[in-house]
Parts: structure tokens; sequence; C-alpha cells
């Protein structure tokens, strides 16, 4: 089967289209034919050798993929052949036609949602709402400050803080981005090339400021978003797409009795798979029932992953970049 | 009636024994005659000029007294009607006013003492046992069997830390600089013990919890201090900033925030009260109880008569003595 591997640290060109072998099925597992897979953040700093895991050589990124089941170990009973289904890949192995993987890992996706949205899927929603209810405890009411809101992981937690009751502020950097958060939900709009993060939450808010914060960009956004929280408010960091690794001054965090908090949604999953599965059931209910409306800005083939993580990282799109294989 | 007042910002010598005019009582208010008055870090930070709040001058600082009632407004009936002239209570003084013969306080945040506690004791109890009550049961959810660390372990807040920490059922590891400073901290409860004028703060934490790290860590000291202990926590783990007793304010690398799943949490529990002050009441209704019960057990480092209030202020800033300063009056 053919994959994307990754044989030394480095710019995600270095990435080259290899044939490897099917390696066999032990009991538990299940094969999947993969027909997409998304592209993540992560996946750069995976084949850059910066991101916590770092595999061996040659490994092949990707930490999620939808396809069809193609095999199952002998102890697997809860799926069958031909079932169309995504996965979320700790350790990578996406950006692949194939992979062997624990079958408990494995999630049916809805008759009704196609492989390029289910491999775009998991991440991002996940991501978001493990952060916005299990760390942010989110409430009806509250003001959601959603920074790099147009990305793939940003559109997600537009959508969810509008499903868990809040008033959602987008910050993106252009009017074309913002008109995607619009159509996703967003109340209100920062366009953070023209306007202040800071002084627009202020007047959005009464002077309040937000209560929750959504962080995927750090840097200087976050420096901003310090200056516009409410009391008591929670700041999620949930990574740094605008490459700058913020230090948080510990007096601004004292005096407005705020908290900082690190998500790491792939840890969790591994820690707690059961929570994890379970909540994908409960955002694959949302997307069935219409309440989520994923945003795929653009698929790429297999072989140019490296183009696909390029445009990732050079925050054009508004929404997930997927590859298809 | 006498009391220490600021006219500049300074050091704490700058304060001057003054005769001045008694406050006039609102009608929500009580007037106590002051017997004794917790001296705390803020206090220093307010004379400085170096505090959030920056009062006009003259002012007289001290956030937390005891006393008993002397008079009544005319609305308290309304709002704490079992108050009575003559009652032993102490407060929290969210406008400062204590380091003096008198003061006129807000009949709500009066609280009612136990006849077996002293003033001294009654006087530095407030402030440091709520800010840790209300840092490790709100806003840490300190749970039993995790493991706690307290930096600054043997000051008034951070030994009334470790006697919550045991409180609540955990496993309790107390940091503080020199032996001294350590026995007290184990005889108010701590498990374990680091000395981090000698030893590592990260290491030790690390070779205590077999390599995990603390569950939630209790910082009033700042600085170094908690850059180690930010290398020393387990996952989800959640940092209590609690002050800068060490003088440098740190800045937390979002990253490690990131990769641990930990938070870092403020506590300001001196605005919670005004927000919040059921919450804060409800505390000290848990406190008085585990004191009467003798689960715990305040320590007074040293007293100083009213006039001598700057040098309890330097007493407090030399970090040389165990638990709370108190100024009696």
């Amino acid at each position: 089967m053919k994959a994307m591997l990754c044989r030394e640290w480095g710019e995600p060109g270095i990435l080259r289209l290899g044939e490897l072998d099917r390696r066999p099925l032990q009991p538990h597992e299940a094969r999947i034919r993969v027909h997409a897979a998304g592209v993540n953040f992560a996946d750069s700093l995976m084949v850059a050798g910066k991101y916590q895991v770092k595999p061996a050589f040659p490994f092949i990124p990707g930490l999620e993929a939808a396809g069809e089941i193609i095999e199952l170990g002998a102890a697997v009973r809860h799926l069958k052949p031909g079932q169309r289904v995504l996965a979320v890949l700790r350790n990578g192995g996406g950006y692949a036609e194939e992979i062997a993987l624990n079958a408990e890992a494995v999630v049916p996706i809805p008759d009704g949602m196609d492989f390029v949205t289910a491999a775009s899927f998991p991440v991002a929603y996940g991501t978001a709402h493990f952060a916005l209810t299990h760390r942010g405890h989110l409430q009806p009411g509250e003001t959601l400050l959603v920074l790099g809101a147009a990305g793939g992981v940003g559109l997600t937690a537009v959508e969810i803080g509008k499903q868990l009751g809040a008033r959602v502020i987008a910050a993106a950097g252009s009017a074309d981005k913002l008109a995607v958060a619009r159509a996703h939900g967003a109340d209100e709009l920062i366009d953070y090339r023209q306007e202040s993060i800071r002084d627009r939450v202020r007047e959005l808010t009464a002077g309040r400021g937000a209560d929750v914060v959504f962080d995927p960009v750090g840097g200087d956004a976050f420096d901003q978003a310090l200056r516009a929280v409410n009391w008591e408010a929670r700041m999620l960091v949930i990574g740094f797409a605008a490459g700058q690794i913020q230090a948080v001054p510990a007096n601004l965090i004292l005096v407005k009795n705020i908290s900082v908090i690190g998500v790491v949604w792939g840890a969790q999953a591994e820690r707690d798979p059961v929570l994890v599965s379970r909540n994908l059931a409960e955002l694959l209910r949302w997307w069935e029932t219409g309440r989520l409306k994923p945003e795929v800005a653009r698929s790429f083939p297999l072989a140019e992953a490296g183009a696909a993580l390029e445009a990732l990282l050079s925050r054009r799109y508004a929404g997930k970049i997927v590859l298809e294989a | 009636m006498k009391a220490m007042v600021c006219r500049a910002w300074g050091d704490p010598d700058t304060l001057r024994l003054d005769e001045v005019d008694r406050p006039p009582l609102n009608p929500d208010q009580v007037r106590l005659r002051i017997h004794a008055c917790g001296v705390n870090f803020a206090d220093t930070l307010i004379v400085a000029g170096k505090y959030q709040v920056k009062p006009a001058f003259p002012f007289t600082p001290g956030f937390e007294a005891a006393g008993e009632i002397i008079e009544i407004g005319e609305a308290v009936t309304q709002i704490r009607p079992h108050l009575h002239r003559g009652q032993r209570v102490f407060a929290y003084m969210r406008r400062g006013g204590g380091y003096a013969e008198e003061a006129v306080v807000n009949a709500a945040a009066l609280v009612p003492i136990p006849e077996a506690m002293d003033w001294a004791t009654a006087g530095g109890f407030p402030i440091a046992y709520s800010t840790s009550h209300y840092a490790l049961v709100h806003r840490a959810r300190l749970q039993a069997g995790e493991t706690l660390l307290v930096l600054g372990a043997a000051g008034g807040v951070g030994l009334s830390a470790i006697e919550i920490g045991k409180q609540l059922g955990a496993r309790v590891i107390a940091a503080a600089g020199g032996p001294e400073k350590l026995a007290v901290a184990q005889a108010h409860g701590a498990d374990e013990l680091i000395d981090y004028q000698h030893e590592s703060i990260r290491d030790r934490v690390r070779e205590l919890t077999d390599g995990r790290g603390a569950d939630v860590v209790y910082d009033p000291v700042g600085g170094d201090a908690f850059d180690q202990a930010l290398r020393a926590v387990n996952w989800g783990a959640r940092m209590l900033i609690i002050g800068f007793a060490a003088g440098r304010i740190q800045a937390v690398p979002a990253n490690l925030v990131l990769v641990k799943g930990i938070s870092i949490v403020g506590v300001d529990r001196g605005a919670e009260s005004q927000r919040n002050p059921g919450l804060i009441a409800e505390g000290f209704t848990e406190l008085l109880r585990w004191w009467e019960a003798g689960r715990l057990k305040p320590v007074v480092g040293k007293t100083f008569p009213l006039a001598e209030a700057g040098a309890a202020m330097e007493a407090l800033l030399s970090r040389r003595y165990p638990g709370k300063i108190v100024v009696e009056v």
C-alpha cells in the first residue's frame, strides 16, 4: 500500500510517497481502507520533530482518517467489513491508503456523511467540545471569544459555543474569514488586522470582557485577549498557530481571578478513551440533526500531503484541509 | 482615637502613630474596638503605592482585625439581628483601617468568634485561612488522595494551606527555606518536607511522587519557586497563584501549560469576598468548626504593639517568622 513517509525531521516538503508492506492484523484490530485524512497543525510539528510525541523513522503522519473496513481481527465483534468509519490516530498513520489499528478506536459514521467530511471531523470538533465543556465549563449566556475563528478548529469552537448557549465573538484576520465565521453562527466579529481585540471585546461586552477565550493562535492575539477578559475568565490554550509562544504574566492571572488552561485533546483521548468516544458519538448526533456544519476548505490528493500542510500553515483557508487517498 | 497613618508612599517605617477622628458610622455598619490586627503582604504593597487599590492620603492600612462591637448602626438589626454590643468578632476589611484602636466595618462582613479564641489568633485568622480555603476548595477543587505542594509553607497563608490540605484528605508536601520553618510545617501536618535552600523543588517533588508530580500547587511565593514547581506537576495539575512574596513576578510559558494539560489559576480572595460574600462566609463557618474541633492550629509567630506596626511589617518582609505577624492594640 502507498503512504506518505517521513524519514527525517523537516519542512512539509520532506514527505515522500512510498510503498509499504501490509502488516498482519492482531486479533483486536481493524484494517481500514482510508479514503480521506484530516490535516492538522500537529502533523507539521510531528514532521518537524517538535511534537511531544517523536515517532521512530520512517513514520506516517496523520491524526485522523475516514474510510471503510476491509479486514477485522478474530476478536472484533462490534464492526463489520465494508462499514464506513472514522478514527483518531494518536500516533499518526492517516496519510496512507490503509491503516491497521485497535478496533476500540474506530467510530462508525452516519450514512449521510461523506469521507472527506468525516476525516475532517474528530480532531477539530473533539478538541473544541472537550475544551469548552470539560476544561472551560462554558455556561449558557456567557461570552466566548474565539481567536483564529475561521481555522479548522476555530470554526468548530464557534459552532459548539453556540450549541452550548454562549454569545460568540469571532476574531480572525480578514473580512472573508469573518464571513465564514458569521455563517457558522458567530454573533460578533473582530478583524484583528484592522481592529484591537482588546478594545473591541471590551466595547462588545460593555467593559466586562469575555468569560471564556478559545485560543489556537497564541502570541500577540493571546496577549490582547488577556487584557479583555472578565473576572474569573477561563483562557483555553489550544495551540500556537501564529508561531510565537506567549509567556503569561502571573500578576494578571491573579488580579482578575482567571485561569489559564492547557488543552491537549489527544492526550485526553489516550487517558480517557471512553469519555472521548462518548463525546464523539454525541457530536456525530449533533451533525445528523444539522446542528454542526463542518467546513472543508480544500482537499489534496495523498501524494500532495506536503502542499496540503503548507496550505494549512499559510492560514489562507477558512476551515479544514483534507487529503483524499 | 489612635491609628497608624500613611501620608506618603514608602517603606513600612513611613507609618506614624497619630490621633485621628473617629470615622462616622453608616446605618449598615458596626464600630469595633480593635484588639488585634493581622499583618499581610498586601499592607506593605498598599503603603508602597504598589497595590491594585491606591487610597487617598491619609489612610490607615490593615485588612483584617478582631475586636468587640461597641456601636451598632440602625439598619444592622435587619441585616444581622444577632449582633450585639460587646460581642467578639473578626472581619476582613476590604478598605483597610485595621491598624487602629477602632474601625467601622460593614455588618455583613463580621464573623462571631469562638469564646476560646484569643485576640491575636483571631486578628490573624481571616485572610490566611479563608484565602487557603477558597483557593483549595473552590479554585483547585483539591480531592482526597491528591498530592498538594505548598510553597512558602511556613508563612501565614502557607501553614493554613497545609492544614486545610490535610483536612481535605490530600498528601501534603511542604517547601520552605530552612529546617526551623520546615519543622513548623511538619508540626502542622505536612507529610513531606523540601528545604529549597538546599534541595531542588523539581527533583524532590518528582522523587516523592514516583515521577508523577504534584496535582495541586499552592504558591504565595512566585518567582523561581514557581518556575521549579511548574516542572514538577502531574498531568491536569492546578497551580494556584496566591502572591509574589519572593518579589519577582513570574511569566508562565504557555507551551508548558499546554503540553501537560494544566491550569494556572489566579486567586484574589479579597475581590471574591466582595462579589460572592456568601461563599466566603460559608468558608468561615467550616473553618471555625474545624478550629473548635482542634483541627486547625493557627500560629502567631510574633506580635507587636500598634505603634510598632512598621516594625511588624518589616518582620513579615524578612520572612524570618513562622505563621502570622499580628499587631496588638
